[in-house]
């Protein structure tokens, strides 16, 4: 598979994932990620499901508690205006975290079948305008950036007495100094590299070079497979209804 | 319309919507704190709408997509509702960017804009989200705001009304407090780097 064709494969599977409205669909699109998973993913594939389970897993716990132990009643008990049962809720709360549960999946599988590749590479072989590249690869550097400011921030207004490292009621009052701090550093940062460092270092010039060098690879022979077999599969989940 | 320092100033408000955002959707509080990067990126670009438009709903998207990719499987059937407040940031609270920049601070009138936008911005996102909450999701979300629905539900609404009343009675607050968030941040933000998404050349210009 290439990029390209995961991504669309993913996306094709999010929107099955949403729009079916039956447990044979649901069921119908575990079956193509299991065998994404296993044909593409092989030996991480369990890894994936892990990383998805513990997405999921959190939401199911609150969800239950929202659904089973307060409303105590399904969407469509709610709808009819029936007085409901909370094994009608749980049932639906399984139903709605099943759903969920494919959607992260089907994007940790596609991750984990690129892990080998830096974000640049992948960013590099996905086929979009060199703007929204230039904007992605930007955005993933200043995620680390924004670590570098976050610590700075931190640590000088654990210093100055101002925040505690600990959860506190200092914290609560005294929070919102973290996050002024974190945005001005961040941006201070990013003014100083702007006029300074990228200039003298070509950075952003050598970056389009980088991003435009080549074509994105054509979609491969398995992505020709596994596009319109996920597709099906998704007709197939619409047309279930 | 993409000069570098607004690739940068959209990708700086996409990791603030992203990481604010994050942590009040694991803290279950109901309200969601998601939107402060993308009405700061509509202020930042006053009063140039059009680019306010497009740069604030990058920012949004980018961190909706970012949100959905690593913790909120939800989020990304929201994004009608990125659109509705960049829309209203654009178009309502960015007429107040030279209220929110003053100095000395003009607290009263700071204290309106901030009011009148929270609770515009937040009216216009309850009546956008509630059929997504209602309809696509059955009123389950993974937000805090679930416990709001949950209450409405309980006192005997319908499921459509009970997602429009809960958007209601939280939205409003929440954006009063995004609002407030971006405005502050706004008003300490340098005015070098204001400028330079101002120039209209991709060259980064040198201090004098």
């Amino acid at each position: 598979m290439t990029p390209n064709g995961a991504a669309l494969f993913a996306l094709i599977v999010v929107i099955g994932a949403v729009a079916a409205s039956s447990l044979a669909g649901l069921a119908i699109l575990a079956g193509l990620l299991a065998a994404m998973a296993a044909f593409e993913v092989r030996e991480r594939a369990h890894r994936a499901l892990l990383r998805a389970v513990m997405v999921v897993l959190p939401l199911a716990a609150f969800m239950a508690l929202v659904w089973v132990g307060i409303v105590g009643r399904s969407a469509a008990e709610i709808a009819a205006g029936t007085p409901g049962t909370r094994q009608a809720a749980a049932l639906y709360v399984g139903f709605i975290c099943l759903r969920l549960l494919l959607v992260v999946l089907a994007i940790q599988l596609v991750v984990l079948r690129f892990d080998r590749l830096t974000p640049l590479q992948f960013v590099c072989a996905l086929r979009l305008p060199i703007m929204a590249k230039r904007l992605l690869v930007l955005t993933l550097s200043l995620i680390e950036t924004l670590r570098h400011a976050i610590d700075r921030a931190r640590t000088a207004l654990v210093a100055a007495g101002l925040v505690t490292r600990r959860p506190s009621l200092r914290n609560v009052t005294t929070g919102w100094v973290l996050v002024q701090t974190v945005w001005l550093t961040a941006v201070t940062i990013v003014v100083g590299r702007m006029r300074d460092k990228w200039p003298a270092e070509q950075t952003l010039a050598l970056l389009d070079d980088t991003l435009d060098a080549g074509e994105p690879l054509p979609l491969s022979t398995d992505d020709r497979i596994w596009l319109p077999v996920a597709l099906s599969a998704t007709l197939v989940v619409l047309g279930a209804g | 319309m993409f000069t570098t320092p607004r690739l940068i100033a959209i990708a700086l408000c996409a990791a603030l919507n992203f990481s604010i955002g994050s942590i009040v959707f694991l803290l279950k509080l109901p309200i969601y704190l998601d939107s402060i990067g993308l009405i700061l990126c509509a202020l930042l670009l006053a009063p140039d709408r059009k680019t306010g438009l497009v740069c604030a709903w990058l920012s949004g998207a980018l961190s909706t997509t970012l949100s959905f990719l690593i913790l909120n499987p939800f989020i990304l059937w929201f994004e009608m509702t990125d659109v509705a407040i960049v829309l209203v940031s654009v178009l309502l609270t960015a007429r107040f960017h030279q209220t929110f920049r003053a100095r000395p601070l003009p607290t009263g009138r700071f204290a309106a804009a901030v009011i009148i936008c929270g609770i515009v911005t937040g009216i216009v996102s309850a009546i956008v989200s509630a059929p997504v909450v209602a309809y696509l999701f059955g009123g389950v979300t993974g937000s805090g705001s679930a416990f709001v629905v949950a209450f409405f539900l309980k006192i005997g609404r319908q499921l459509l009304e009970a997602a429009l009343l809960s958007g209601l009675t939280a939205e409003p607050i929440d954006k009063t407090l995004q609002v407030l968030l971006a405005a502050l941040l706004y008003r300490a933000t340098p005015a070098d780097f204001i400028a330079m998404l101002h120039a209209p050349d991709a060259a980064p210009r040198k201090a004098a």
